[in-house]
């Protein structure tokens, strides 16, 4: 009983410690700065959050800090920009990589028959040597010739003119049906041959039941079916998309960054992780590695400039709206929040930021998945014990992680300038938000974002009304680091080791 | 006296050599548990009986040797492929999910849905206290109250086989008698491979013994054997434990 009631002094202590704070700033900033910090400190918050989410679960299930989360980030940024403005690039390449995944999901089809071909040992050592050689020969064949510079390229148009009057001007030509076809039917045998070795035929020691074969080919079949939708579409969709509403236009980008974000974790991490997870530096360092390699291919496709996303149209007329109602009628840029004139599109962050906490807080609290991810946090061996497949566990909160950046990255599309480095900033922040709200704790993950982003917007305050160096508000980002450490070694929400 | 009739062994393990990074923990680890028994493993601290149980499901897997368990060779699968067969793992050390709730770490254990409730009833009947708990998180719980869960949470899917590892590990005498009487209800429904280092419990228990020495299986055999054998008990379980003719003497003298 003496324990809860020392925890219940010290939960009070604290809310009013805070209570305190926000009146003190309250009382001396006056109502309608006080309003406007609080808003730009809620949209760098959310932006933090957005970074520091994926971060912190990734930490907390499997130890693994990972260094190419900004680069992520950036890269989610960059793909839903691309189908904002010139879908081609996406939809010119997204037969061959179905067509490659749907080869590789065949997998587990034909692995419960391939452990139990009768051959000899030395070749079966042999032959996935030789299938992963020609998937390789095989997949570059098929992107020979395809010239994915120029399927980006015409993107390079957005930052000198404009789209108005001619939603189409951005569209880069693409190979005819007749010329293309081949590529999508040579990367399906290459992910085959991928498939087939990573099978290990002839292995005994493989273990994969002879059962439920038609369910797990319901996979495979749905992606051929996909891939054959999206070889047809592949010139037609690219118009339909920049012929559409451009709300709609950036609700689809928020998809697609978020399911290429999703894609690329999981391939990232059954690739590059998965092997390393016995030796945690070395995922520091390939991490850290990844992440220049992201960011020279984004150089390479994108050059090294920086673009500026046009704002969808719900947050682009001019004029700023009295009420909600106004705005989402009008689609003003600004809205004025009592007495207050904010941008719309940031109010649009602060609701992402949010609403990624609320889904957080369902999965974890509320689903079966959450439950594995709490138990496996504390002890993947016992939650394996029990039945569950927990590398699965682990690829799934992986490319969520990464999958959250995507979608920060989006977010942050409309109001930061798009180029390789944007993620920096946001990794180095994403890291301390962690460690201030205790490693692996989505809430505190929430809570920490929110304490910077409100240090970082009342820093930029005190600078101007005080004349003093921009600097403090950077600074303020370490300075609230250092005296949460003090406090709490541990992390506002972490726990003692 | 039991007589010994030919019956069907659900775990054999054959001469099973396992590496924990480059130390050789078992040496040459043979069990076979027959269906329906409690086969109990002995032997000293360190003696390599957790890592038995853990080879067996694949957590530590043997670099060597073979596990067959109901017919299948398992060894080299993964552990969540052997646990999906039918093994129930009841870890040392009360090793329940502290972040979840007792409900939670009931029904983290279904392997299919409606596992949970299926078995409630059986669960709640073994162990009254679980229900009266279930929604407090697991680091509310007392150590007994831990343990309990930890064996509940075997009990949840269709398991062929449970491994219990010291089960009595740290309980008070009363909770002790509770495990007893709880293990050996479940002996009626399943077959139990258990490690005890509690003599007393796990000579009433068990039917058959293994004793495992310096990663070796040194003797297995029937525990009725073992109980009277005290020079085997004084070479492989130590000074410290007590046999029975030893405890009835000491009860009389107390008397």
């Amino acid at each position: 009983m003496k324990l809860k009631n020392n925890k219940l002094i010290k939960i009070s202590m604290w809310v009013v410690v805070v209570l305190a704070v926000i009146a003190g700033l309250y009382l001396y900033a006056g109502k309608e700065p006080f309003i406007r910090t609080t808003l730009s400190g809620l949209t760098l918050g959310s932006l933090f959050f957005m970074v520091a989410a994926g971060l912190t679960l990734i930490f907390g299930l499997m130890d693994v800090l990972n260094f190419a989360h900004g680069a992520m980030f950036m890269l989610g940024s960059y793909m839903g920009w691309q189908l904002y403005t010139n879908p081609t690039f996406i939809f010119g390449l997204l037969p061959t990589i179905l067509a490659f995944t749907t080869g590789i999901m065949m997998a587990p089809v034909i692995k419960p028959f391939l452990i139990r071909w009768d051959i000899k040992e030395n070749i079966a050592n042999i032959l996935p040597k030789l299938a992963y050689f020609f998937a390789v020969v095989l997949l570059v064949l098929g992107f020979i010739g395809l010239d994915i510079l120029d399927l980006a390229d015409t993107a390079m148009v957005a930052a000198t003119t404009t789209t108005v009057g001619n939603p189409l001007a951005e569209i880069s030509p693409q190979e005819p049906l007749n010329v293309f076809w081949y590529r999508p039917v040579l990367l399906l045998l290459s992910g085959l041959l991928v498939a087939f070795a990573s099978s290990k035929p002839g292995d005994k020691t493989e273990f994969a039941p002879q059962e439920k074969i038609m369910e797990k080919l319901a996979v495979p079949l749905g992606l051929l079916v996909f891939t054959i939708i999206a070889t047809f579409i592949r010139e037609s969709a690219p118009e339909a998309i920049l012929l559409m509403n451009g709300n709609w236009r950036f609700v689809i980008s928020m998809i697609v960054a978020v399911a290429f974000g999703f894609l690329f974790g999981a391939v990232i991490e059954i690739t590059l992780i998965r092997p390393l997870y016995e030796r945690a530096f070395f995922i520091v360092l390939m991490t850290l590695g990844l992440s220049f390699v992201i960011r020279e291919m984004v150089q390479l496709l994108w050059d090294p400039l920086a673009y500026q996303m046009v704002r969808p149209p719900l947050f682009a007329q001019s004029g700023k709206a009295a009420n909600l109602m106004e705005w989402l009628n009008n689609g003003n840029a600004t809205i004025d929040i009592s007495g207050v004139t904010f941008p719309t599109y940031r109010l649009f962050v602060i609701v992402l930021g949010f609403a990624m906490f609320i889904f957080i807080t369902v999965l974890m609290t509320k689903t079966r998945l959450g439950m594995i991810i709490r138990a496996g946090v504390q002890d993947p061996q016992m939650v394996e014990a029990l039945g569950i497949n927990v590398k699965r566990v682990f690829t799934f909160v992986f490319a969520l992680g990464v999958a959250m950046a995507a979608l920060g990255g989006i977010g942050a599309g409309p109001f930061l300038p798009i180029q390789p480095e944007m993620g920096d900033q946001y990794q180095m922040q994403g890291f301390i938000t962690v460690v201030i709200g205790g490693m692996g704790s989505y809430v505190g993950a929430f809570i920490g974002a929110i304490i910077l982003g409100m240090g970082r917007a009342f820093g930029d305050y005190f600078a101007l009304k005080l004349s003093l160096s921009p600097a403090i508000a950077e600074a303020s980002t370490v300075i609230i680091m250092i005296i949460v450490l003090l406090i709490r070694p541990q992390g506002l929400f972490g726990k003692k080791e | 006296m039991i007589k010994e009739k030919p019956q069907e062994d659900i775990l054999v393990v054959e001469n099973i050599h396992t590496y924990i990074g480059q130390f050789h923990i078992l040496e040459g680890v043979s069990v076979t548990v027959p269906k329906g028994s409690i086969t109990v493993l002995l032997g000293r601290n360190g003696a390599g009986k957790t890592t038995t149980l853990k080879s067996i499901l694949g957590l530590t897997p043997p670099r060597e040797g073979k596990v067959i368990f109901d017919g299948m060779e398992i060894q080299g699968k993964r552990a969540f492929n052997v646990a999906s067969l039918g093994i129930g793992y009841v870890p040392e050390h009360r090793a329940i999910f502290r972040s979840l709730s007792v409900m939670e770490n009931l029904k983290l254990a279904e392997r299919k849905k409606g596992d949970f409730n299926r078995h409630a009833d059986f669960i709640f009947t073994l162990f009254p206290d679980l229900k009266r708990l279930y929604k407090l998180p697991g680091n509310h719980l007392s150590g007994g109250q831990q343990q309990m869960l930890a064996v509940a949470r075997a009990l949840v899917p269709d398991n062929k086989l449970l491994l219990i590892d010291e089960p009595s590990e740290g309980l008070a005498p009363i909770l002790i008698q509770q495990m007893m009487d709880a293990i050996r209800s479940l002996s009626e429904k399943t077959t139990i491979l258990l490690v005890e280092q509690n003599f007393i419990m796990a000579s009433q228990l068990a039917q058959r013994f293994t004793i495992i020495d310096d990663g070796q299986s040194v003797h297995e055999g029937l525990m009725e054997n073992l109980v009277n054998d005290e020079e085997m008990i004084h070479q492989y379980l130590g000074a410290s434990i007590k046999t029975r003719k030893e405890l009835e003497m000491e009860h009389e003298a107390k008397k």
